[in-house]
C-alpha cells in the first residue's frame, strides 16, 4: 500500500511538473520527493527511492538513462545524511537544504548530460534555471521534516 | 556505515557506467511506456481544466462585452447631451436675436456666471461690465420678460438685482384693466403687487407688465401673472401675489437694455 501511494504521488508530481511553467522554467518538484524519501526512510532507502524516481524521470524525458537516476539517488542519500547528522531541523534551514539539494540535483543532471550527451543550454542560462528551480522549491522545505520532529 | 558508503560508491559507479555505455548507443529507456499513461493524465487534466474554465471564460467574455457596451453607451449619452446643449443654446440665441431686433434700447447680452454670495439677497453676477457699456440701473430682460436691474457694476462684471429681491420695486400695471400698482420682491420666488384698490376685481392668471411711470423700466415689459389674491377685512388695498415669468433658477443669458 505504501509503495502504491508512493507511485501515485510520484506520478502526480510528474503530472504537475509537466503542467506548470513559471517564467518559462519548468520546476523540479521530483527532487522534493527524493528528498522526502531520504528524510523519512534513512540513507539507503532514500538512495533506493530516489533512484526509482530518477529512472522514471529519465525514461519519461526520452533522452538517456542515468542523469536523473544518479542525481535523485544522491539527493535521497544526501537528504537523509544532512537531516540525520548535520543539523536540527527548523523552517529556515529546511528551506536552505531543499534549495541546496535542488541545486545539487540540477547541477548533476546538467553536467551528466553535458558530458555524455549534448549540453542542454549555455552555462549562464543553466545557472539561472537552476537558481530559479531552487527558489521555487525553497518554500516546500518548510514542510519537509523527519517523523520525530512532527 | 561502511556498507552504506560502499553501496553509494557502487551506485555512483553503476550510474556513470550506464551513462558511458549509452553515450555511443541508442538510449535505454525501460519505463518509456509510462509516457502514454502520463499523456492520458495530461488529457484528463486538460478536459477537467476545460470543464472548469469554459463557463468562466464565457462569463469573462460577457463581462468584457458588457463593459464595452457600457462604455459605448456612456459615450453616446455624452454626445447626445452635447447635441441637446447645443440645440438649447441655439434656441436661446435665436430668442435673444429676436429681442435685439425688437428692442431699440439694446446694449449687450451677458452671461450669468454666478449667484450673489449673500444667501439672503437675490442677485446674479454677469460676465460683462462697464467696458461693455453696462451702467447702473440698466434693465435686464429675456424673451420671457423682466429679470431685474443692474445694482452695481465694475469694469468687467455687473451685479443684477432680481425682481424677487426684497429691495426691488417697479411701477407696474395690469395688462387688461390697466390698473396701476407697484411690483415689489418678497425675497423668495414670488413678488407682491401693491396698491391695488380693494374694489378692483382681479382674476388669477392676470398678466402684469411694467407701466414705465418710474422712468426706470420701459413700458410694456411682461413681469408675471397673479397667482393669489387676498382681500383682507381691514385696509384699502388687496394682497396680490405674483409669480414672475422668468424663473430665476433657469436664467443663463440676459439682454441688457437702457433705462426708460
Amino acid at each position: 500500500m505504501k509503495y502504491l501511494l508512493w507511485a501515485g504521488i510520484t506520478f502526480l508530481t510528474f503530472g504537475i511538473q509537466g503542467s506548470i511553467s513559471l517564467f518559462d522554467i519548468t520546476p523540479n518538484f521530483t527532487v522534493i520527493l527524493a528528498s522526502y524519501a531520504g528524510i523519512r526512510e534513512k540513507e539507503l532507502k532514500g538512495l533506493f527511492f530516489g533512484s526509482l524516481i530518477g529512472i522514471v524521470e529519465d525514461s519519461l524525458s526520452g533522452t538517456f538513462l542515468g542523469p536523473n537516476l544518479l542525481s535523485k539517488g544522491l539527493v535521497g542519500y544526501l537528504a537523509a545524511f544532512l537531516y540525520s547528522k548535520f543539523f536540527v531541523w527548523n523552517p529556515v534551514l529546511g528551506m536552505l537544504t531543499v534549495s541546496l539539494l535542488t541545486i545539487v540535483d540540477s547541477f548533476i543532471v546538467y553536467t551528466a548530460r553535458s558530458i555524455f550527451d549534448t549540453m542542454p543550454s549555455g552555462i549562464g542560462a543553466a545557472a539561472f534555471i537552476i537558481a530559479m528551480q531552487a527558489l521555487y522549491n525553497a518554500p516546500l522545505g518548510i514542510f519537509l521534516k523527519k517523523k520525530s520532529e512532527q | 556505515m561502511n556498507r552504506k558508503r560502499l553501496l553509494l560508491f557502487l551506485f555512483i559507479l553503476i550510474s556513470l557506467s550506464l551513462m558511458t555505455y549509452q553515450s555511443n548507443r541508442p538510449p535505454l529507456l525501460p519505463l518509456k511506456s509510462l509516457n502514454s499513461a502520463l499523456n492520458v493524465f495530461y488529457d484528463i487534466k486538460i478536459s477537467v481544466q476545460e470543464f472548469i474554465n469554459a463557463p468562466l471564460r464565457r462569463m469573462l467574455l460577457r463581462e468584457e462585452e458588457n463593459r464595452r457596451l457600457r462604455t459605448e453607451l456612456s459615450k453616446l449619452l455624452k454626445e447626445q447631451q452635447a447635441w441637446q446643449e447645443a440645440f438649447r443654446e441655439n434656441q436661446r440665441l435665436r430668442a435673444f436675436l429676436a429681442v435685439k431686433e425688437k428692442e431699440q434700447r439694446y446694449v449687450t447680452a451677458a452671461r450669468v456666471i454666478a449667484r450673489g454670495t449673500d444667501q439672503w439677497s437675490n442677485t446674479l453676477i454677469l460676465d460683462k461690465g462697464l467696458t461693455d457699456g453696462i451702467k447702473k440701473d440698466m434693465v435686464a430682460i429675456t424673451d420671457k420678460g423682466l429679470v431685474g436691474k443692474i445694482s452695481d457694476v465694475s469694469p468687467s462684471y455687473a451685479y443684477l438685482l432680481l425682481l424677487t429681491d426684497i429691495n426691488f420695486s417697479a411701477a407696474a400695471r395690469l395688462q387688461e384693466s390697466r390698473t396701476e400698482g407697484v411690483l415689489s420682491g418678497t425675497g423668495f420666488r414670488t413678488c407682491q403687487l401693491k396698491y391695488i384698490p380693494y374694489e378692483e376685481e382681479l382674476k388669477q392668471g392676470a398678466v402684469i407688465v411694467t407701466s414705465g411711470l418710474d422712468t426706470l423700466f420701459p413700458e410694456g415689459i411682461p413681469l408675471g401673472y397673479i397667482s393669489k389674491v387676498s382681500k383682507r377685512e381691514s385696509g384699502i388695498f388687496q394682497y396680490i401675489e405674483v409669480i414672475p415669468f422668468v424663473d430665476n433658477t433657469k436664467i443663463e443669458v440676459v439682454a441688457i437694455i437702457r433705462r426708460a
